[in-house]
């Protein structure tokens, strides 16, 4: 397929003036493909970098941003297309070979031993034979000196924040001098003044002549230090900046595309998602009548980093209420927090009127609140019993006769409900882990939708990894369940979906309620824009 | 017992006896080959095993009821298991149960109890005891996360312990000092306390605590398989964060299992001491509870299984002991078969298991 064009071609953004002669580029991608199973992750997509640029590539979750960065670091290899570093053909087999051709990447996650010292797990897989901790710790001090990444090579890294943890695999990558450092998604878990600090090491590392790859979809960070940008959507190459700066609107709507063009054409949500709006909430009607009323939810997390900040929602019976945002911003702490596997540091919640904060799962399913949690087989599910236990698992002392489990009652009662809720096994016996993820869903959906009472329902990630018909079959019980006078929170980071469901939308930014509005009209590029950490005023700009 | 099949990987019956009968049967061969090593004569050592294990109605009680402490270790073992806890702890409970049953059984009240209760209590007092002792282990592992292998091992350590104390102390269980030659020991249980034998006869020693085993081994058999219980027990082991969202009290299930496994270890201990040995002496509990643990673990979770292996153990336990005695086999060699048919055994069902994940 064709790629789109620039933005704008040509240019001369902040660091666009060095590099740019007629020396190979660092890096060249050519018409790189990569395919999961039936998702096209990455389609044609090419790019070039040069020593001393700083390569921000945008997108959504699920653009292909991480999948790029993962062939490049060759955690896979492409099914089409090639790649060039420095002039010479290049297709690392792994990890390794990326890191001996000069590669080095931060992943979102740490690779870092908590128990051991900073200085260890910089030796960690880097020294062979024996240990020489003087050098290495005098390595780390050349790098203080360098690049200005300050590091107590003695402490543990359990006891540093994850500002630090990530300076110290930073400094891990730095010390073997490579020549391209990918960095995904690196300040996705940092505070606020982290960010900077991290923004001016890589101005700093760029500075030196290394290439950097910062994968991010926030506008302030592109504007402070990109000298050059990609947008992916959808795998695709959506649009390139050679001046990110000043075209921020554009890369924001190149990023959200889609979304701008209401309704959207492809993929279409089926004509039986679209619902009538609720009727608004009466002013000065009791909040007690409200199926969900959480009121300043906070959490902090073992770091004390704040995950969740005073998160306010009042949710009507027969009400959908969408919580949309980047995944990792606060969304999983609340759906931990309404299904009572995590008690908020401050703040209360009601459902109808009767205060959960710190009731137990067993209270709040007896209270009528039912549970999609995000993490299906963490919490929803037991995948070694069988899909009759699974199912009736919140209710099984209903199936007893004279004490005894009546297993003839459990399984008639398991297969009227996977008829129900359309639920595919062999039998009712067979294990729930042989399940697809979509007739999984359907069968904790089956549970959850059948609480008697049910008032209040919690979905978090409902259509994660279902293919598009089980999708529809999701979102047509939860709305059937509205319909009824069901309260519903559905937490979800896939903007379609929840546009064509809720009723109202509002949006999480590292735990923080960035706005809200009906959905019914809802500009897509403002939700995008909250969805990215911009405020309104600086989208209008 | 109708837990579907396609839920756990289960032997089938059939092919796993032949093949459990054959493991025996081997590490047997190979014993025998190791006795003649020894120099001497398969014939005799052969005929001596078989008279202590079965060789009289006494040796044939006395392994049975060997089997039975056995067996009512492996229960408790399988109960927890199916909490996806290992209780390794089985020594420790039956020295606790032999303490108490000792403990209440030489307390005139309770010998004067009327219409059995006198040898009820006791046995309930040795119940208890256990149950406390595995349940110590569940209310850490509960609020402090401390593996349940590593306490009840360990807690097994101080009661065996707890016992050398109890009968080297006057203030304790130790029977009066009359002279410098008084062993360490208590003073033998009253009659009243002792557990009443099927045949009245004491040369058939099977007593009734042999009913009370038949009866709990169906009902263990029966919890596990056929009760809201055994499943929220599997679900807790299994998954237990999705088991307490599911509004399952996970802390008490986990709790309650360890108790469970230890009041049968109690109880075992009661057996030996109110059916066998009638009073408590150092090393009481001489190793039947890690017997019953190797037991429970050959038993892949099936009571059908506890009673197989256990009844395997009883048996070859009183024929090696009389080896011994009579053929003068080392009991280092006796515990080389035993290890050598829990090595066979569990390697044959490891090959089962392999051959049917093949098949389907």
């Amino acid at each position: 397929m064709r790629e789109r064009h620039a933005i704008a071609p040509g240019g001369g953004g902040p660091g666009a003036a060095m590099a740019l002669g007629d020396a190979p580029p660092l890096l060249r991608l050519d018409g790189l493909s990569k395919r999961f199973g039936s998702l096209q992750a990455l389609g044609e997509v090419s790019l070039e970098l040069h020593p001393g640029e700083i390569h921000c590539l945008l997108g959504e979750n699920g653009a292909g941003k991480s999948t790029l960065c993962n062939l490049v670091f060759g955690v896979h290899s492409p099914d089409a297309g090639s790649m060039t570093l420095a002039g010479a053909a290049y297709r690392p087999r792994s990890p390794a070979d990326a890191l001996a051709r000069g590669i080095a990447m931060v992943h979102q996650h740490f690779s870092l031993v908590p128990d051991m010292t900073v200085l260890d797990n910089l030796l960690l897989g880097q020294v062979r034979g024996v240990l020489d901790r003087k050098a290495g710790a005098a390595r780390i001090e050349a790098m203080r000196e360098r690049y200005g990444l300050a590091l107590d090579p003695h402490a543990k890294v359990q006891d540093l924040s994850v500002g630090e943890r990530q300076r110290v695999e930073i400094v891990k990558c730095l010390v073997r001098e490579p020549r391209l450092l990918v960095l995904d998604e690196p300040t996705a878990v940092l505070l606020p003044e982290e960010i900077g600090a991290l923004l001016a090491v890589c101005e700093r590392v760029a500075r030196q002549g290394c290439g950097v790859v910062l994968v991010t979809h926030k506008l302030a960070e592109i504007r402070q230090v990109a000298h050059r940008a990609t947008v992916l959507r959808a795998g695709r190459v959506a649009a390139r900046s050679e001046a990110p700066a000043r075209e921020i609107d554009a890369l924001v709507r190149a990023m959200i595309q889609r979304d701008l063009q209401a309704p959207p054409a492809a993929p279409a949500p089926a004509p039986a998602l679209a619902r009538a709006p609720r009727a608004a909430r009466v002013p000065g009607q009791p909040v007690r009548e409200a199926a969900l009323h959480a009121d300043g939810l906070t959490v902090r997390d073992a770091d004390g980093v704040l995950r969740l900040d005073n998160f306010t929602v009042l949710v009507e019976p027969g009400e959908i209420v969408a919580v949309a945002g980047v995944e990792g911003n606060g969304q999983s702490e609340l759906g931990a927090v309404l299904s009572g596997m995590l008690r908020p540091g401050e703040g209360r919640y009601f459902i109808c009127g009767r205060e959960m904060t710190r009731a137990s799962p067993r209270e709040l399913t007896a209270a009528g609140c039912g549970v999609v949690p995000e993490d299906r087989h963490a919490l929803a599910c037991v995948t070694g019993m069988s899909v009759a236990e699974n199912i009736l698992l919140d209710r099984l002392r209903r199936y007893r006769r004279h004490g005894l489990l009546d297993r003839a009652g459990l399984r008639a009662a398991a297969a009227e409900l996977m008829q129900r809720f359309d639920v595919r096994a062999a039998s009712a016996d067979v294990a729930f882990g042989g399940l697809s993820g979509g007739n999984q869903q359907k069968a904790v959906l089956a549970r959850e939708l059948t609480l008697d009472p049910l008032r209040f329902l919690l979905a978090a990630q409902p259509t994660r990894g279902l293919d598009v018909g089980a999708v529809q079959a999701v979102y047509g019980h939860i709305r059937a369940a509205a319909d009824r006078g069901v309260g519903v929170l559905l937490i979800s980071s896939e903007l379609d979906e929840l546009l064509s469901v809720a009723d109202r939308v509002l949006v999480l930014y590292r735990g923080h309620v960035m706005g809200s509005c009906p959905t019914a009209g809802a500009e897509r590029a403002r939700i995008g824009a909250w969805m990215a950490g911009h405020r309104e005023e600086e989208v209008a700009a | 017992m109708s837990v579907p099949a396609d839920i756990r990987p289960r032997l089938r019956p059939g092919p796993a006896l032949l093949v459990s009968v054959a493991a025996v049967l081997l590490a047997f061969a190979v014993g025998a080959v190791l006795i003649a090593l020894l120099g001497v004569p398969v014939g005799d050592a052969v005929a001596a095993f078989a008279e202590g294990a079965w060789g009289s109605p006494y040796a044939l009680a006395a392994s049975v009821n060997r089997a039975l402490v056995l067996m009512l270790v492996g229960l408790g073992f399988i109960l927890a298991e199916r909490a996806s806890l290992t209780n390794v702890g089985g020594e420790g409970q039956i020295a606790v149960g032999g303490i108490a049953a000792t403990a209440l059984a030489l307390w005139p009240p309770v010998a004067a109890l009327p219409a059995g209760l006198a040898f009820i209590v006791p046995m309930l007092g040795a119940c208890l005891a256990g149950a406390l002792w595995g349940g110590i282990a569940g209310v850490l592992k509960v609020k402090a996360g401390t593996n349940e292998v590593i306490a009840t091992l360990l807690l097994s350590f101080i009661a065996i312990w707890m016992v050398y104390g109890c009968v080297q102390s006057e203030h304790l269980l130790r029977r009066p000092m009359t002279s410098s030659a008084t062993l360490p020991e208590s003073l033998e249980i009253p009659a009243a306390t002792q557990l009443p034998l099927l045949t009245g006869d004491a040369s058939t020693p099977l007593h009734v605590g042999l009913l009370l085993g038949v009866v709990l081994a169906f009902a263990v058999a029966l919890v596990l398989n056929r009760t809201v219980l055994g499943v929220q027990l599997r679900a807790t082991g299994l998954n237990p964060r999705a088991a307490r969202r599911a509004g399952m009290a996970i802390d008490r299930l986990t709790v309650g299992a360890l108790c469970a496994a230890g009041a049968f270890g109690g109880l075992a201990g009661a057996f030996m001491l109110q059916g066998e040995q009638y009073t408590l002496k150092a090393g009481f509990s001489s190793g039947y509870g890690f017997d019953g643990l190797v037991v429970g673990l050959l038993a892949r979770g099936s009571a059908t299984g506890v009673v197989a292996g256990s009844l395997l153990f009883g048996f070859l336990r009183s024929g090696g002991i009389n080896m011994e005695m009579v053929a003068q086999v080392p009991t280092a060699l006796v515990v080389v078969i035993q290890g050598l048919i829990i090595v066979t055994l569990a390697g044959a069902a490891l090959g089962i298991q392999r051959m049917e994940s093949r098949r389907t």
